[in-house]
């Protein structure tokens, strides 16, 4: 019996996005990092183009954090001590991009200062070949502090520069303009709102091009079915044409993950919940996997082991769909 | 266009690109056509002649075609006689200015007469020309004034042009009237974060010189730059306007077009020429005009004032003498506003300057009687506020004025009558905005910790706190609090703000007497407004972010479903947010007037719904009614038995005679889903003539509960008396009366209800 798998066309095609330049194109990176192009729903390679496969990225701050779970401290060791060598030790563990978020306070609680965030992405961009994405600490003026003089310290590399949101996004967008940057725009889980700020940033003249969209999300447990099902309407927008959702998706289930009871508590659980570093990690590699199904394009993970369980997994899907 | 402005323009542009032409022919005897010239530090190469014409000048010779290109845009003086138009030939005359002056200040720097000496100016942050040896003598050595701005510093205040910290850039071209008024014109742009540029003279004696004799520090730290002394050191900010194109619009060179419109709309610059104006000036101010760039003059100038090439007016005469006010200060204040206003800049106030707390968390919160100073509305005294828009120079900006006394003398937890007037003026503002903006006194008041607000116009109710009081709060806040948050929330459509609190009584009488004209007025209006009026009806998509598919088009007889928003708030809403959830829709074609399809409301709807909505009938509950989210106020839903509709109200719990409560009946009527026969709907839309009107209207009701008929019911009894049955109401059930169908059949019978009557719904 012959079975007709049914196809659906779509009419639309989700943006490109290169992160990252070679010397080639005025960078010092050994390799750049392009998103996005699907003309399909993930793993669909029956019905239309995936040219990109899913992207993974490792989170690392500019100095140890003070609130990260031990487990996460014991993996990485040594290497948080220094950006670079982090940065170096996310290459080792396969990961596509850095992704440094840079800290409100440095390691003795004094404010962090333009200088300091200068010399670390100086120092992460000298260590690694890979293309890099640098966020603030979240806090409207301090990110825009940091932020600016970090565009300028990173001049000709295509950095993502992190992070737009509805009530602060232009300084960002004037500094990814004023050094061939790009951004990345975040909203609270909702369609509209996602469109509207891609709208918004679009209107101060950066190409779409050079806009990655970032619709949040909640962890395993945690919101994420809400998340999922806003990041695939987005996606379904853009398959249908709808111009304002075709940017690439970038979501951070490590961050997520990371926070939950379930991962931070090894003592005081019910011992039905099995053992600790496991489940810490299961619920990372399960948050991220699910994403990567609802459309994700670019994930942040926190955990070397999380990156190779769901590399396994993005490796298996595209190897039965092939 | 002004024919006399034209005239000299022309004269001086004629002139200069001679002078250029001259200046080039001898610097290349001199020094050969392969001597290097450039701006140092700078990218872009000569910037104006990049961007217009992607000419790549790196050399002497290589300035020839440019030059030649601005004489081809010279013209001849307009005739004495015949009246042409000379729009066109005066701007031309303005580029090929720029492009002269561009050309001779590149080769003065080869003489080292750029950056222009200026022996024992100290600037604090500058243009370092330490290692520019290239094609010049270098700058002089004891003393210079900035030339053009380096790239680092373009960047730095490029940056805060366009995320909008810095509101613009002043190009200041001449001298003041005295000392005095030089510094008090750049202390006011300096006093807004304008980025003030100072270039030219009037007979010698420049605005530089005047500020230099007033010790004003200069130099990038202060934001004021000394360019040059002379009209040509003009073409610096063109080039750091051009430059800012390159840099942030992503522009290339060539594009001269997208250049000058980026900056029209993008760069929010303007002129100011202060004294005599030369054929020079007038040619320059030609090429700035070109950038959408307006220029103010402190002399008698003739006006251009239609827009076009500018947002707004494209030359504005303000002459010094006849400026009011007492003081320099209080003229360059004025003469700076009206800057502000031909330009268009939006101010921005950071903070509301209160000594109290101030955010949203503190807008629920209840003043009680024990812990209240003062109280104005209530049972003991009187309360209004009253907005209203008045002419642009009818309104000053940021005057906040108490007249009558304080509440220092009242004794404590006593009252006084108060009055709140906020005159706003505006160029996107309209009279039917003054109540949608009205009613935003009452949040932006009760933001601020320890002062309670309730009510609006002339039933508002206002509490001071002990606790504020001790802290200093006082009646003038209330006007500091409004300025702020007016700029701040509607500065799209509001540009000057100036409130009035008046407690002084007769006064106080007045103006509640012309507020209270105001309300009619607007309650008239608002009852005329009808939605055969309008070509356009406004969605709200606000609520997609948990009702993905469903969309409210708000119109002026139908009130959205939540009964937030009505059709003039929608309209505000899209002037400040023109990419948010409330978008015109274009009516079009009326497809059924009846039951209300219009052809451009089912295309919005379609594409809204992602496609799951094909029709909406926005007069009807029987067919294709319109969806909602769950945010809707009322239920409306057929009774089949009774041949009408029962209206819940989302505050009734109480059981209803389809044998469904309200909770449950939400889950029907919610979620974007069209239910014929189900609809939520906002309470005021049961007075509209326009309430299922397709469906026999308010006559259809025959259950509504209670708490819709005490809320509403003067309005309900004007309805019953539109609907020519005074007594409709009392024939309506509610819960009190019955839960189920039979009692419900049994009361219509007792009161002859008309639906009994009426044709069959379904």
């Amino acid at each position: 019996m012959t079975v007709e798998i049914p196809k659906e066309k779509w009419s639309g095609q989700v943006r490109e996005v290169t992160i990252g330049a070679t010397a080639e194109d005025g960078g010092t990176r050994t390799q750049t990092l392009t998103i996005g192009g699907e003309t399909t729903l993930p793993f669909l390679h029956f019905e239309g183009s995936i040219p990109h496969r899913p992207a993974l990225a490792i989170e690392i701050r500019d100095r140890k954090p003070d609130d990260w779970s031990p487990i996460l401290l014991e993996t990485w060791g040594e290497a948080m001590e220094s950006p670079a060598a982090w940065a170096k030790a996310a290459e080792e563990a396969g990961a596509d991009l850095i992704y440094l978020v840079l800290s409100l306070t440095t390691a003795d609680g004094e404010e962090n200062t333009p200088e300091n965030a200068r010399r670390v992405v100086r120092e992460v961009l000298d260590a690694t070949g890979l293309p890099l994405a640098v966020a603030g600490p979240g806090q409207a003026d301090v990110d825009n502090e940091l932020i600016v003089p970090v565009a300028e310290e990173a001049e000709g590399e295509r950095i993502l520069l992190g992070i737009c949101e509805e009530g602060n996004y232009r300084t960002i967008v004037a500094a990814a303009l004023a050094n061939n940057h790009l951004v990345q725009s975040k909203t609270p889980m909702d369609v509209n709102l996602s469109k509207q700020l891609v709208i918004l940033i679009s209107d101060m003249g950066i190409p779409l091009e050079r806009i990655v969209m970032d619709p949040t999300t909640g962890a395993l447990g945690y919101g994420i079915e809400y998340g999922y099902s806003v990041m695939e309407r987005l996606r379904l927008a853009a398959l249908q044409g709808d111009s304002m959702t075709q940017q690439p998706m970038l979501v951070d289930p490590g961050a997520e993950a990371w926070k939950v009871k379930e991962s931070k508590v090894g003592e005081g659980v019910p011992e039905s919940w099995g053992d600790w570093q496991n489940r810490a990690l299961e619920w990372e590699a399960l948050t991220a996997s699910s994403l990567v199904q609802s459309g994700a394009d670019l994930l942040v993970l926190r955990h070397p082991d999380t990156l190779k369980r769901v590399k396994a997994m993005i490796d298996a899907l595209l190897a039965t769909t092939a | 266009m002004s024919r006399y402005i034209a005239t000299r323009a022309i004269r001086g542009a004629n002139a200069i690109v001679a002078e250029a032409e001259a200046l080039l022919q001898k610097a290349i005897a001199d020094k050969g056509a392969d001597h290097p010239v450039a701006f140092p530090n700078t990218a872009y190469y000569l910037p104006v002649m990049y961007g217009m014409l992607a000419a790549e000048v790196t050399t002497l010779g290589q300035m020839e075609p440019i030059l030649e290109h601005a004489k081809s845009l010279l013209h001849p003086l307009p005739d004495e006689k015949f009246w042409v138009p000379y729009l066109g030939e005066t701007l031309d005359s303005g580029m090929s200015t720029i492009l002269a002056a561009e050309a001779i200040e590149a080769i003065r720097f080869i003489y080292g007469e750029q950056p222009e000496p200026y022996p024992g100016i100290e600037l604090t942050g500058v243009t370092d020309y330490s290692n520019f040896g290239g094609n010049g003598s270098g700058p002089p050595t004891d003393g210079h004034l900035n030339g053009p701005i380096d790239d680092i510093q373009l960047r730095s205040w490029g940056i805060q042009l366009v995320d909008g910290r810095m509101p613009g850039f002043a190009a200041i071209i001449g001298a003041a009237h005295s000392n005095e008024a030089a510094v008090a014109i750049v202390r006011e742009l300096q006093s807004r974060s304008i980025l003030t540029f100072l270039t030219g003279n009037v007979n010698g004696r420049s605005i530089i010189d005047q500020l230099v004799e007033e010790g004003v520090e200069m130099g990038f730290d202060t934001y004021i730059i000394p360019f040059g002394r002379d009209t040509l050191s003009a073409i610096y900010p063109v080039g750091f306007a051009t430059r800012a194109a390159l840099t942030f619009g992503g522009m290339k060179g060539g594009q001269w077009r997208d250049i000058l419109l980026y900056n029209k709309f993008r760069v929010f610059a303007f002129a100011l020429a202060l004294g005599e104006v030369d054929d020079l000036k007038y040619a320059a101010a030609a090429g700035v005009l070109s950038y959408g760039f307006p220029v103010i003059a402190d002399t008698v100038i003739p006006e251009i004032l239609p827009t076009g090439v500018t947002q707004y007016e494209h030359v504005i005469s303000m002459p010094w003498n006849e400026i009011e006010g007492a003081t320099e200060e209080e003229k360059a204040a004025k003469l700076v506003q009206k800057c502000i206003e031909v330009r268009g800049l939006k101010i921005k106030v950071s903070e509301v300057p209160v000594p109290v707390p101030y955010g949203s968390a503190f807008e629920g919160e209840v003043v009680r009687k024990n812990d209240m100073r003062i109280e104005s509305g209530g049972k003991h005294s009187r309360a209004f506020e009253y907005l209203f828009m008045d002419k642009m120079e009818e309104v000053e900006d940021g005057k906040i004025e108490l007249i009558g006394p304080t509440f220092e003398d009242v004794e404590d937890k006593g009252s006084m009558d108060l009055g709140i007037i906020v005159k706003v003026a505006g160029r996107k503002m309209e009279k039917d905005f003054e109540p949608v903006l009205e009613r935003q006194i009452h949040y932006f008041i009760n933001g601020a910790s320890g002062i309670q607000h309730i009510g609006q116009r002339d039933i508002a109710w206002i509490r001071i706190s002990t606790a504020a009081a001790d802290k200093g709060f006082n009646l003038n806040h209330f006007g500091d609090i409004l300025y702020a948050r007016f700029h701040e929330d509607f500065g799209s459509i509001v540009d000057k703000v100036e409130i009035t609190l008046i407690t002084e009584p007769d006064l106080h009488a007045e103006w509640l007497q012309k507020a209270r004209d105001a309300y009619e007025e607007r309650n008239v209006r608002l009852g005329s407004m009808t939605d055969e009026s309008v070509d356009d009806f406004y969605s709200c998509t606000l609520c997609q972010s948990f009702a993905p598919d469903h969309v409210c088009i708000v119109s002026p007889e139908r009130l959205g479903l939540c009964g937030a928003y009505n059709w003039l708030d929608c309209k505000a809403s899209f002037q400040i947010n023109p990419t948010g959830p409330n978008q015109p829709i274009r009516k079009a074609t009326q497809i059924d007037e009846v039951k209300g399809y219009f052809e451009g409301v089912n295309e919005f709807a379609v594409q809204a719904s992602h496609g799951v909505v094909s029709e909406v009938a926005m007069y009807s509950i029987m067919e294709n009614p319109m969806t909602a989210c769950g945010c809707f106020e009322c239920i409306a839903m057929l009774v089949p038995e009774a041949n009408g509709v029962m209206i819940v109200s989302r505050e009734d719990t109480s059981m209803t005679p389809t044998g469904m409560t309200f909770s449950t009946l939400a889950g029907m009527a919610g979620g974007g889903l069209q239910t014929p026969g189900v609809m939520g709907h906002g309470k005021f839309y049961i007075l509209s003539p326009k309430f299922m009107s397709a469906d026999g209207g308010f006559k259809r009701v025959v259950w509504m509960s209670s708490i819709l008929k005490e809320q509403m019911a003067e309005q309900l009894k004007v309805v019953a008396e539109r609907e020519g049955d005074p007594d409709l109401i009392n024939k309506i059930a509610d819960e009190t009366i019955c839960t189920d169908v039979e009692g419900l059949l049994t009361h219509m019978t007792e009161k002859s209800h008309p639906t009994l009557e009426m044709d069959s719904m379904f």
